[in-house]
């Protein structure tokens, strides 16, 4: 390669402004390596006088490169399944923030006065239905995509994923023997024992639901990376973009539910002394806390699934 | 729809368009568009739109990669840009009918049947011979 190949302060003798290249990073790699060269020496051409861009090309380029950051480019079908990939990553993150609450929340009715129950049992019940709801949807997503999936792995797909497919298998064949065992474990221990006063129950526990969280991830893993290489039919990506719409809206609904419920218990304390599971909850409780922002990440990240998703539709 | 369509107020129409009158560059299709449509596109909503637009098939690089590379419309560009240009002139043929129906007196109101009326027989119904 020449020297002024590397040369990347001027272009075609004239001196590159120095902005253009912190403007270009905004851009997606892959497009940057494609048109990156094109638009530099495009903004070199509309620069004023001293060399400088414009503000109001600067604005225009920020503003390109956000929109392709946020709705992805390229073929429309590509786009869908990336879109619907995501919020399948949601929902894994989602479902886990779920466990952490559902955990947390035990017998949480027991501990409020008969009359202070009822809002905040609204809230709970509208957190179970739509995660029912969810759950549902997102089965039906990945239905649809079965025929397309077991296409793939037959035309040699099955190479592409084998690594991770063998590791979800590994995390699943040590996840379901650990729950039996700790399940008999359970058996023989007191309610204390089981609610925090036996440590090494406990860890083995927490042991058990890291190693399912990462089950769960995995598997997700192994979707995401075969619905990357699908060819769906259009009624397929239509059918996913608007799955990926609907459990967006639905895992923000569940996100105001949760927080809601917490508010409510947290008004409705009835022993500031401590000791019941409501006085438990109303505080900052570090697991509740945690759930919480997990939902609101995974909820931003479907959001911006489904936005993308829904955005290649019209393009389909 | 087809997945090639293309909007009126889409700056994939008007690249299209300046392609049609042949190739040309990022620069060049601005001030090409800056002329025949008085609209100033910036450099990344031009290449927003050139790089879907290469993905759709409608136009594809005129020569060797560089930091000036032309664009050239394809077939599917030329047919693509033919359809949405009729389509428009439809809708703009439909507009002008519409609004020629709207100026013209209506006959639905005593005052406009009269002056249909006139219309219709001539200088003579309304007594203004020559």
């Amino acid at each position: 390669m020449s020297a002024a190949r590397h040369d990347r302060s001027t272009i075609g003798g004239r001196r590159r402004w120095p902005g253009a290249g912190l403007l270009l990073v905004l851009y997606p790699a892959a497009w940057r390596r494609r048109y990156g060269d094109e638009l530099d020496a495009l903004i070199l051409d509309m620069a004023a006088g001293d060399g400088t861009a414009p503000w109001r090309v600067r604005a225009d380029l920020i503003g390109s490169a956000a929109r392709l950051r946020l709705l992805g480019d390229g073929d429309p079908g590509r786009r869908i399944r990336g879109g619907a990939s995501l919020v399948l990553w949601a929902w894994a993150v989602f479902v886990l923030a779920g466990a952490v609450v559902a955990k947390t929340s035990e017998h949480w009715q027991q501990a409020l006065p008969r009359h202070g129950v009822g809002d905040a049992q609204a809230a709970f019940d509208a957190l179970t239905v739509a995660a029912i709801v969810c759950a549902v949807l997102v089965a039906a997503g990945i239905a649809v995509a079965l025929p397309a999936a077991a296409r793939f792995l037959r035309d040699g797909g099955w190479w592409l994923v084998r690594a991770r497919a063998l590791i979800a298998v590994a995390l699943t064949a040590a996840v379901v023997p650990a729950l039996v065992a700790i399940g008999f474990w359970a058996h023989g221990l007191t309610d204390a024992q089981r609610n925090g006063h036996d440590a090494l129950y406990g860890a083995a526990v927490v042991s058990w639901a890291a190693l399912g969280a990462a089950c769960l991830l995995a598997w997700t893993a192994v979707a995401t990376r075969i619905a990357r290489e699908l060819r769906c039919r259009r009624g397929v990506l239509t059918t996913q973009a608007l799955i990926a719409a609907v459990v967006a809206i639905a895992m923000a609904a569940m996100t105001v539910a949760m927080l809601v419920w917490w508010v409510i218990v947290a008004q409705r304390d009835p022993a500031p002394s401590g000791g019941s599971i409501a006085a438990y909850l109303s505080a900052l409780v570090p697991q509740l806390a945690f759930a919480a922002v997990l939902m609101v990440v995974a909820t931003a990240i479907a959001a911006l699934g489904a936005v993308r998703a829904d955005a290649a539709l019209t393009e389909l | 729809m087809s997945p090639n369509r293309v909007r009126a107020n889409d700056p994939t129409l008007l690249i299209l368009t300046s392609l049609a009158a042949g190739d040309k560059h990022g620069y060049a299709l601005l001030q090409d568009i800056e002329r025949f449509a008085g609209v100033t596109l910036g450099p990344g909503t031009l290449y927003g739109a050139i790089s879907r637009l290469e993905q759709r098939g409608l136009i594809e690089p005129a020569g060797e990669a560089g930091r000036r590379r032309p664009y050239r419309l394809t077939t599917s560009g030329a047919e693509t840009l033919a359809e949405t240009l009729e389509e428009l002139r439809a809708i703009a043929e439909e507009g002008d009918r519409r609004l020629a129906r709207r100026d013209a007196p209506s006959a639905t109101t005593p005052a406009g049947a009269r002056a249909v009326g006139r219309a219709a027989l001539g200088p003579a119904a309304s007594g203004g011979a020559a």
